[in-house]
């Protein structure tokens, strides 16, 4: 078997549908829904769709569950002892399990909130995050950056589950949200453990850090404001070990994010009408 | 009312455990040390493997079985320093070089349609063997002075026992045509060749010989 795995041969059965993130960026539907004004973003039982919505979040989940087993797979395979100490790989063997549980519990909330494997697309960009050749950056992409999402997501979902009456949603994200809190720990200890004495290559793994966060805020997928579905979960991120300075600049790189999005559909509806005036 | 101060044998009478055993504590280091490595080219595997099988319930099992084996190597890794092996990586090795060609090939399988070879080799081959080699430690070694490894094993040996069924009732699922059970068992023959060129997981005599029983009553 192959070191590095591409995500392109990631295996699936046939239920599983392949969308890149450029056709979701730049679908051209995209412009006009944004021009609708449908109130703030945040998920909430009293949302428009939030039924749909939820579903379509609670899909997305499983689907980042496996790829986040698959990466913690590929790490505890693609070094050697040299690259990546034995530690390290057990503790990514110890995620293996704790992202095994968690598509387990995906599928079944999947089947309580009335949806199932393959009803929504799946996007392999969060796999690319953990395919990075040096496993420091790997597990800075990965155990700080993506589980760091995973907590504000699950920490969102809880609270959805709290507010529209679903104990069983709530108590499952409640304990997926404490494994992924133990997640962004071994990211931040590995992450001081091999850079202790090489600052420039801490950078760099903090750069791509600050990567992998702007394309997950995904044009004001998270953020701190109302127009953020998935709210940044501060208190879960400072247990986990992240500073109020690291939780602000995020905060800070989101905003930016929805702007820009904002920006990008404001001037594409501009040229889709341009575009329909002159037909 | 029971007398306090009234001696008591310090075994009592259905504890019938006896000093000798087969290893003394440099053999015993061996075998845990060549443990380790087994199980770390395992767990390395079965993790690297996740991604390339297609069947979901596979995936997630082996994402699951992938800790187990983690947490052996972990396990042995802490008991060697207690076996006077103070650099645990000087004996963390395979025991030859066959064995290095049987794990080689134990992990080859890559292809998404290769998931019938993946769990062959594992839970068809290794495991047992796992299952056999340490049972014989287990019986073999002394059930006093070698008590912490004895504990160890029995921890792993009660995860070899559900992973393997776990995998072989995957496998009973999967192999649903002649041409399967065709393949399944020349890899199995493929893989047990190799496996007996070896020696076993701790080289030969990883179940014991004639002159190891005889060292034993001599020990003792």
């Amino acid at each position: 078997m192959k070191k590095m795995l591409p995500e392109s041969e990631l295996a699936r059965d046939e239920r599983f549908v392949r969308t890149k993130i450029e056709d979701r960026l730049f679908d051209p539907r995209g412009p006009k829904v944004a021009q609708r004004n449908t109130g703030p973003a945040r998920m909430g039982p009293d949302r428009p769709a939030a039924g749909e919505r939820s579903r379509s979040l609670m899909h997305g989940i499983f689907v980042g569950e496996i790829q986040a087993l698959e990466g913690a797979g590929r790490t505890c395979y693609d070094f050697d002892d040299e690259t990546a100490p034995f530690q390290l790989k057990l503790d990514m063997a110890r995620q293996c399990w704790d992202e095994s549980r968690h598509c387990e519990i995906s599928v079944k909330l999947g089947d309580h909130m009335g949806t199932e494997i393959g009803e929504y697309t799946e996007s392999t960009f969060l796999f690319a995050a953990a395919c990075n050749p040096d496993p420091v950056l790997r597990l800075c992409g990965v155990n700080r950056a993506l589980e760091g999402l995973a907590i504000d997501v699950f920490n969102s979902m809880k609270e959805f589950g709290n507010e529209s009456g679903d104990p069983i949603l709530e108590f499952c994200e409640d304990w997926m949200l404490a494994d992924e809190v133990t997640h962004v720990k071994m990211g931040s200890d590995w992450l001081r453990r091999l850079t202790d004495t090489d600052p420039e290559r801490r950078e760099r793994a903090l750069e791509f850090q600050r990567t992998v966060d702007a394309i997950f805020n995904l044009g004001g997928f998270r953020g701190d404001d109302e127009e953020n579905p998935v709210q940044l979960a501060r208190n879960f991120r400072r247990l986990a070990g992240f500073t109020d300075e690291e939780n602000d600049s995020l905060a800070a790189l989101a905003r930016e994010s929805t702007e820009q999005a904002r920006e990008m559909a404001e001037m594409a509806a501009a040229a889709l009408d341009a575009s329909a005036q002159g037909s | 009312m029971t007398e306090s101060t009234k001696p008591r044998a310090p075994f009592a009478p259905w504890d019938r455990r006896e000093l000798p055993g087969l290893f003394l504590v440099e053999e015993s280091a061996r075998r845990v040390g060549n443990y380790k490595w087994a199980e770390m080219r395992l767990f390395e595997a079965l993790g690297g493997w996740v991604a390339t099988v297609p069947e979901l319930d596979v995936k997630l099992v082996l994402g699951r079985h992938t800790y187990h084996h983690a947490w052996h190597a972990e396990l042995w890794h802490k008991r060697l320093p207690e076996l006077r092996e103070m650099n645990p990586d000087r004996l963390t090795v395979p025991p030859n070089e066959a064995f290095v060609t049987f794990m080689d090939a134990v992990r080859e399988p890559e292809a998404a349609d290769e998931t019938i070879e993946k769990l062959v080799g594992v839970y068809r081959v290794l495991l047992p063997r796992f299952i056999a080699v340490y049972t014989f430690h287990l019986n073999a070694t002394s059930r006093i002075t070698d008590a912490p490894t004895i504990r160890s094993l029995k921890f792993a040996l009660q995860d070899e026992f559900d992973d393997w069924r776990d995998g072989e009732m995957l496998l009973q699922s999967l192999i649903d045509s002649p041409e399967k059970v065709e393949r399944a068992g020349r890899r199995q023959v493929e893989l047990e060749q190799l496996y007996l060129a070896s020696g076993g997981i701790a080289g030969p005599g990883s179940l014991g010989d004639d002159s190891e029983a005889t060292e034993g009553e001599r020990v003792s």
